[in-house]
C-alpha cells in the first residue's frame, strides 16, 4: 500500500514543473520504489580504435579457428575458472569470474573501412552519419538518470582534438560529442566544487545562466514556427545548464570527496595521459552519482586512430598496416596498446569494487562494454564483431567467467551485435527485440530478439 | 496547351504567392498519376521497398519528403520500374512538374538536394520576379564563428574550442535550415566567452582600453561607464547598440553579480552575456515586406557572407542609415570584393567546398617508397591555384575545368633582406637512405604526382601535353575522389552527374554491401562490372561512365596510360626450388579511359568520350554545365537551396558572370544584391527591426 501511494506521489512530483531541480533525484528513487529495483545500475561502453583481434580474448587452451575463420553451428563455451587470460588481457586477471569474453557476433550491416562510425554501436550502415539512437544513449535512457544522463568521455583522433562526433548519437541526425578534453571533461562534472575563487565563478555561471534564459526567452516568444524550435534548443541547453549548477550544488559534499586529483596531468598533450586523467574523471563521475551510464572512447570515428608517440607508436594506420615500430612485428604493438587499454579497464573496475553499494560493491551493478569501433581488425569484415563483457549489471547477465563463441555467419543459429544490444535493453529493464538495421545479406534466419545464453 | 506546359507556364507567370496557397490543388492533379502508376505497389497491403504512397496527404509539411521522394524516382526514370507498364512521356513530365511547382516554392533543407529542382523550370524562360524567402535564423558556421571571436579582440584569444560542427556530408554544408545550438555547444560557448573577456580585459597585450580600465578593483564605476563599455561590446559583438531596455537588463545583471562578486568579476560577467545572445550566435534575417534587412544585420550578413574580419566602413554605414539602398549595400560589396587588402575567406571556401578536394590528406594510402608523396601539399597547390584564377577573374569556372597550368610544389616565403615574398619548394627534393650500402640517394618529390621533371619559380607550370587539365584532374582532387587502395569510380561520377550536370543520383539503399571484388588480376574497370547488374545498373548508369576517364590517372592522381594487375599464371609459377612462392608478379594492361554522357539534360553534351580531357573540355563548353555551377554559388552564398522563386536571382547571376567575362567576383555581387539575399517575405516582429 506504501508503496503504491508513493509511487505516486514520485510521479506527479515527477510532472509537476517545480520538481526540475530534484528530477534526476527522484527518478533514481522513483526506480526503488517501484519495488522491482534495489540500487542504481550503471553501464560503460569502452571503445577502442584499430579493431580488436579475437585471438586476444582467446584464453589459454582455447584454439583458434584454422585460418582464423569459425566454423561452428552451435555455441562454443568454456569456462574461464583456472585459465590463464592472453597476455593482452592480463590486467583483467583479477576480474575473471566477472567476465565474459564473446566471440562470433557478426555486424556486416555497419562494413566500412576503419571505423563503423555510429554502426559500431547503433547497429546500422556506417556511412550515413547518426542514423538512430545507438546503444549506449539508449541505455543511458533505460536506466535511472544521475544529474547528468549520459557522460561521453575519450580522447579524439589527435591530442587537440576536443570533441568526437563519430560513435554515439541520441537519434536520428544528433550526434552526441564525447569530451577529448580532460580540463573540459572536468570543469563540466567537477567544477562546483573548487574552493574561493572557483566558487564565486560558479555563483557567477548561475547568474549567468538565469539571465540567458530570460533573454533567450524573449527572443524566442516573438518567433514561430522552426525558427522558434531552433531557438527553443538553445533556451532548452540554458534552463538544463542552470537546473544542473543546483543540483550539483546540492551534492558538492559527495563531489567534493570523491572529485579526482589530476594536478598537472589535466594539461597533458599525451594520449596515455589524456586517456588516465578522462578514467579517473569516469569513475569519479560514476561513484559521485552525477551519472550511470558513461561512454568512453579512445580514438575512433573515421580515420581517427589517436596516436601513442610517447610509446613509439606515433601512427596507429600504420601499425594497421604492417608497421613494428622497432618491434618484431605490428601485431606486438597491437598487443601493448590493448594492455594498455585493459588496464585502465581494469582500474576503473577496481575503483567500482571498492566502494560498497548493498550487500555488495558498484561492480556488481555495473556493466563494463570493451569492443571496437573497427571491429576484429583494421580492414575489418565484421562477420564477427569481439566484444568483452565485465560485470553482471546488477545481476541481470550470465556474465560470470565465459569465454563464448557464438555460431559462426554461415549458420542458421548466427546471432548479430543487435541482439546483443537488444539484450543489454533487456537487462536494463526496456525490453526491445530490434535494434539498428537489420544485416539484408544475412537470410538464413530472423535477426530480432536477443543473446538469450546471456541474459540471467 | 497540355496539361505539362500549363503548369510550367503558370510558374513563368510570377504568381508564386498564388501557387503556394494552390499546393494543394497541384498536389491533387499529381495524385492521380500515383494512382495509375504507382499505388498497386506501394499502397496499405503491399509495400515494396517500404514504401506506401496510397496514403500521401496533401501537406508537404507532413509528407514532403514521400512526395520527393516519389518525385525522384519518377524523374531519374527510375519507376515505375521497367517490367511494368510505363506512363507517357508528356505524363511523366507533368507529374515532375506538377510536384516541382508544389515542393519548388520551399527549399530541400539538406544539401547536395538542390537538384531536386529541375533545371529547366529555373533557366528556361526569362522572367521577372523575385519573391523572397521567408525570415529566418542561421547560426554561425564554425569557420563565422572564428570570424566573431576575432572581432572580439585586436590579438588572438588562446584555448578555445570550436563549438560549432557541420552535417558530415560532403559538398556545401553550411545551410540555414540545418543548425541550431544543442547543450553541449552551449557549454563550449560558455567557456569561450569567458576566455574571449579574459582577453578583452586582463590579458596584458591586446585587451580593450575601455574594458580594461574598469578592471580596477578599487574602483567604483558610475552607471554611464558600465553602459559604455556594454554598448562597446554590443557594437564589436553584434555591430550595434543594445536598447535602453536591454541596457536595464544588462545593469541589473551587473547589480545582482556585485552582490557576490568584486566589480570588475561582475563586469566580466555581464561582457559575456553580450556575446551568447541570440543576434550573436544566429544571423537573424527578418525584414519587413518590401524592404531590405535593416542595415546591422545587413552587414553582419555580408561580413559573414563574404569571410572578412571586419570593415568599419560598412558597419559604420550601416550605424549611420547608410545602407538603405540596394545601391547602396552594392557599392559597399563591390569595394570590398575588389579590395586586395580585405582578406575574403569565402572566396576560396567555396571553391573547397564545391570541388572538395581539400579530402586528400584524410584518404590514407601506402607511402611510396620511392617519390615522395603528402596530400596536403598537393591541397595547398590546388588552394594556390584556385586563388589565382581568383585574382585572374577571367572566365574562372571555364579555367578551372579546362586550365593545363597549374602551381606545383609552390610555396611563398619572405626573403627578410629585399622584404619580399619568394617562391620556393614546398618539399625539397628529399634524400633517403639506402641501408644496405649506407648511402644517400635523392627520390623525386611532389613534382612526380603531376608528371613534370623539374621544379620551377615560374609558376604557374604548363603541365605535359595530353596529359591533364583542370581541376578535375589535379592530383588534391583525384585524391580526393580515391579510396584507400583504388579510384573511386562511382563517386567521381556522382559528383559530376550532381555538381555539374545538375543531376541527382539516389541514396545507395540502406542493406546493400557495395563492394567491388577484390580481384588484383583485373582492372578496376573490369571489376566494376559488378554494376552492371539489373537492380545496380538503374542507378550507376548515371555514374559509372561519367567517372570511368580518369582511370587515365592512378590513386595517387598520377597521370599513366597502363595498369599494373596482378599476373596470377606467373605469380603460381615464380618459386625456388622448393616450391616456396617468391611474391607476386605483376603485369600492365593497356587502359580504356573512354566513357559517356547520358541524360544530361543537354543534347549537345550526350555522348561518347574518348578520355577524361575530352570528357572535361566538352562540358566546359555547355551552358547547361556554367548554370549548375551558378546554382552551387547559389547554395553557398544563400545558405540554402535554390527554389522557383530564385529563378530571376539565377539568371540575372548567370548573365553578370557571362556579360563580365566570366568574373567570378561579378557572380558574387549580383547575388548578394539580388532579392533573394537581401530581401525576407514575412514581416518581423523582432525587435531588433524596430
Amino acid at each position: 500500500m506504501f508503496e503504491t501511494t508513493r509511487r505516486e506521489l514520485l510521479k506527479l512530483a515527477g510532472y509537476s514543473a517545480s520538481a526540475t531541480l530534484l528530477s534526476g533525484m527522484l527518478e533514481q528513487i522513483a526506480v526503488h520504489a517501484s519495488g522491482t529495483e534495489k540500487l542504481p545500475r550503471r553501464v560503460v561502453f569502452f571503445v577502442q580504435s584499430n579493431g580488436m583481434n579475437p585471438n586476444h580474448l582467446r584464453p589459454e587452451g582455447v584454439i583458434a579457428p584454422k585460418n582464423g575463420k569459425m566454423t561452428n553451428d552451435t555455441l562454443v563455451e568454456y569456462s574461464l575458472k583456472d585459465r590463464k587470460l592472453h597476455k593482452a588481457f592480463e590486467a583483467l586477471s583479477p576480474f575473471q569470474e566477472k567476465l565474459t569474453f564473446v566471440q562470433g557476433l557478426s555486424g556486416c550491416i555497419a562494413r566500412s573501412d576503419h571505423s563503423a562510425n555510429h554502426g559500431c554501436l547503433g547497429a546500422c550502415p556506417a556511412n550515413k552519419g547518426p542514423m538512430l539512437q545507438t546503444i549506449d544513449s539508449a541505455m543511458a535512457y533505460a536506466l535511472p538518470k544521475g544529474i547528468f544522463r549520459h557522460v561521453l568521455l575519450g580522447l579524439g583522433g589527435r591530442p587537440d582534438t576536443t570533441m568526437n562526433y563519430s560513435l554515439s548519437a541520441e537519434a536520428a541526425g544528433k550526434a552526441n560529442p564525447i569530451v577529448c578534453s580532460p580540463a573540459l571533461a572536468f570543469k563540466s562534472l567537477f567544477g562546483s566544487v573548487s574552493e574561493g575563487e572557483g566558487r564565486t565563478a560558479f555563483q557567477q555561471k548561475t547568474n549567468l545562466l538565469e539571465f540567458m534564459k530570460d533573454d533567450v526567452r524573449r527572443v524566442s516568444n516573438s518567433l514561430t514556427g522552426e525558427d522558434k524550435e531552433k531557438l527553443d534548443q538553445y533556451l532548452q541547453a540554458f534552463e538544463n545548464l542552470h537546473t544542473r549548477q543546483q543540483e550539483l550544488l546540492a551534492k558538492a559534499e559527495i563531489l567534493k570527496k570523491n572529485a579526482p586529483k589530476l594536478g598537472e596531468k589535466i594539461k597533458s598533450d599525451k594520449s596515455s595521459l589524456i586517456l588516465e586523467s578522462q578514467i579517473e574523471i569516469a569513475a569519479a563521475a560514476l561513484i559521485s552519482g552525477l551519472t550511470n551510464c558513461i561512454t568512453f572512447a579512445s580514438g575512433g570515428g573515421g580515420q581517427q586512430f589517436g596516436s601513442f608517440p610517447e610509446f613509439n607508436l606515433p601512427d596507429l594506420h600504420g601499425v594497421g598496416h604492417g608497421n613494428a615500430y622497432g618491434r618484431t612485428s605490428s601485431e606486438e604493438c597491437f598487443v601493448e596498446l590493448r594492455q594498455f587499454h585493459v588496464k585502465l579497464i581494469a582500474q576503473l573496475a577496481k575503483k567500482l569494487q571498492d566502494v560498497k553499494e548493498g550487500d555488495g560493491t558498484m561492480l556488481d551493478n555495473t556493466l563494463i562494454v570493451y569492443l571496437s569501433d573497427s571491429g576484429e581488425s583494421h580492414h575489418p569484415n565484421l562477420r564477427e564483431w569481439p566484444v568483452v563483457l565485465l560485470g553482471n549489471l546488477g545481476g541481470k547477465l550470465k556474465t560470470n567467467g565465459r569465454y563464448l563463441e557464438f555460431p559462426c555467419y554461415e549458420s542458421k543459429n548466427h546471432r548479430t551485435m543487435a541482439a546483443l544490444y537488444c539484450t543489454f535493453l533487456h537487462a536494463a529493464g526496456k525490453p526491445r527485440d530490434k535494434f539498428g538495421v537489420a544485416d539484408p545479406a544475412y537470410k538464413l534466419s530472423d535477426q530480432s530478439g536477443v543473446v538469450k545464453e546471456l541474459l540471467a | 496547351m497540355s496539361r505539362f506546359h500549363f503548369a510550367t507556364f503558370l510558374i513563368w507567370l510570377g504568381g508564386f504567392q498564388a501557387l503556394c496557397a494552390s499546393d494543394q490543388n497541384t498536389l491533387t492533379q499529381a495524385q492521380a498519376f500515383l494512382k495509375a502508376n504507382c499505388i498497386a505497389c506501394h499502397n496499405e497491403k503491399k509495400q515494396l521497398g517500404d514504401i506506401r504512397l496510397d496514403d500521401l496527404s496533401l501537406d508537404l509539411k507532413k509528407d514532403g519528403e514521400r512526395w520527393g521522394l516519389a518525385l525522384n524516382q519518377v524523374r531519374e526514370g527510375l519507376m515505375p520500374p521497367k517490367k511494368s507498364p510505363q506512363p507517357k512521356v508528356e505524363e511523366t513530365r507533368e507529374f515532375v512538374a506538377l510536384v516541382a511547382q508544389a515542393m519548388g516554392t520551399r527549399p530541400s533543407k539538406l544539401p547536395n538536394q538542390g537538384n531536386l529542382i529541375p533545371h529547366e523550370l529555373l533557366f528556361g524562360k526569362p522572367t521577372s520576379e523575385v519573391v523572397p524567402p521567408a525570415g529566418r535564423l542561421w547560426r554561425l558556421s564554425p569557420e563565422n564563428y572564428l570570424l566573431f571571436v576575432r572581432g572580439l579582440s585586436r590579438g588572438g584569444v588562446t584555448g578555445l574550442t570550436q563549438p560549432f560542427t557541420l552535417v558530415p556530408e560532403r559538398g556545401i554544408k553550411d545551410f540555414a535550415g540545418l543548425y541550431s545550438i544543442d547543450e553541449p555547444s552551449t557549454e563550449i560557448l560558455l567557456r569561450n566567452a569567458e576566455l574571449i573577456v579574459h582577453a578583452q580585459t586582463l590579458a596584458k597585450n591586446d585587451t580593450v582600453p575601455e574594458f580594461k580600465k574598469l578592471m580596477d578593483p578599487e574602483l567604483v564605476p558610475t552607471r554611464p561607464q558600465i553602459e559604455s563599455a556594454i554598448q562597446l561590446q554590443h557594437r564589436l559583438a553584434i555591430g550595434k547598440n543594445a536598447t535602453d531596455e536591454e541596457l536595464k537588463r544588462y545593469y541589473a545583471l551587473y547589480e545582482k553579480c556585485c552582490q557576490s562578486a568584486s566589480r570588475p568579476e561582475a563586469l566580466r560577467t555581464v561582457l559575456q552575456a553580450v556575446l551568447l545572445r541570440t543576434d550573436a550566435m544566429f544571423r537573424m534575417e527578418y525584414a519587413q515586406a518590401g524592404k531590405i534587412l535593416p542595415a546591422p544585420e545587413l552587414a553582419r550578413a555580408i561580413q559573414y557572407a563574404l569571410g572578412f574580419k571586419s570593415d568599419s566602413q560598412l558597419f559604420n554605414a550601416a550605424s549611420k542609415g547608410e545602407l538603405q539602398t540596394k545601391e547602396q549595400v552594392a557599392a559597399h560589396i563591390k569595394r570590398i570584393l575588389y579590395d586586395p587588402q580585405i582578406e575574403k575567406t569565402k572566396l576560396l571556401r567555396f571553391f573547397q567546398e564545391y570541388f572538395e578536394y581539400h579530402e586528400a590528406s584524410r584518404i590514407f594510402k601506402d607511402k611510396p617508397n620511392n617519390w615522395h608523396y603528402d596530400p596536403r601539399v598537393l591541397e595547398a597547390d590546388a588552394d594556390r591555384w584556385v586563388k589565382y584564377l581568383i585574382e585572374q577573374d577571367r572566365d574562372v569556372f571555364r579555367e578551372l575545368l579546362t586550365s593545363d597550368r597549374y602551381f606545383v610544389n609552390y610555396t611563398l616565403t619572405m626573403n627578410k633582406q629585399t622584404r619580399k615574398e619568394e617562391p620556393k619548394q614546398t618539399v625539397p627534393t628529399p634524400m633517403k637512405r639506402d641501408d644496405k650500402t649506407k648511402t644517400y640517394y635523392t627520390i623525386p618529390s611532389i613534382e612526380e604526382n603531376y608528371g613534370i621533371n623539374k621544379w620551377s619559380a615560374e609558376q604557374p607550370i604548363r603541365m605535359p601535353e595530353n596529359t591533364r587539365m583542370g581541376m578535375l584532374m589535379h592530383p588534391a582532387w583525384l585524391v580526393s575522389w580515391s579510396t584507400n587502395f583504388d579510384n573511386d569510380v562511382v563517386r567521381r561520377g556522382r559528383w559530376i552527374r550532381e555538381r555539374l550536370l545538375g543531376g541527382t543520383v539516389p541514396e545507395l539503399p540502406i542493406g546493400v554491401a557495395a563492394m567491388v571484388p577484390n580481384e588484383p588480376h583485373r582492372t578496376y574497370r573490369d571489376r566494376l562490372k559488378v554494376t552492371r547488374a539489373e537492380e545496380c545498373w538503374k542507378c550507376h548508369r548515371r555514374m559509372d561512365d561519367l567517372g570511368l576517364p580518369f582511370e587515365n590517372f592512378d590513386h595517387y592522381g598520377r597521370f599513366r596510360t597502363e595498369e599494373e594487375v596482378l599476373d596470377l599464371e606467373a605469380t603460381e609459377k615464380n618459386v625456388d626450388k622448393k616450391n616456396k612462392p617468391l611474391g607476386p608478379v605483376y603485369k600492365k594492361l593497356k587502359l580504356d579511359t573512354s566513357g559517356i554522357i547520358t541524360d544530361s539534360g543537354d543534347p549537345k553534351l550526350d555522348g561518347p568520350v574518348k578520355n577524361p580531357r575530352e570528357l572535361v573540355e566538352k562540358l566546359a563548353q555547355s551552358d547547361r554545365v556554367r548554370q549548375v555551377f551558378v546554382r552551387h554559388v547559389f547554395r553557398f552564398y544563400m545558405g540554402r537551396n535554390e527554389t522557383l522563386a530564385d529563378a530571376k536571382t539565377l539568371q540575372e547571376a548567370d548573365a553578370a558572370y557571362v556579360n563580365s567575362g566570366g568574373s567570378f567576383k561579378a557572380l558574387v555581387l549580383s547575388l548578394l544584391t539580388s532579392d533573394s539575399f537581401l530581401m525576407r517575405a514575412e514581416p518581423s516582429t523582432m525587435e531588433s527591426k524596430k
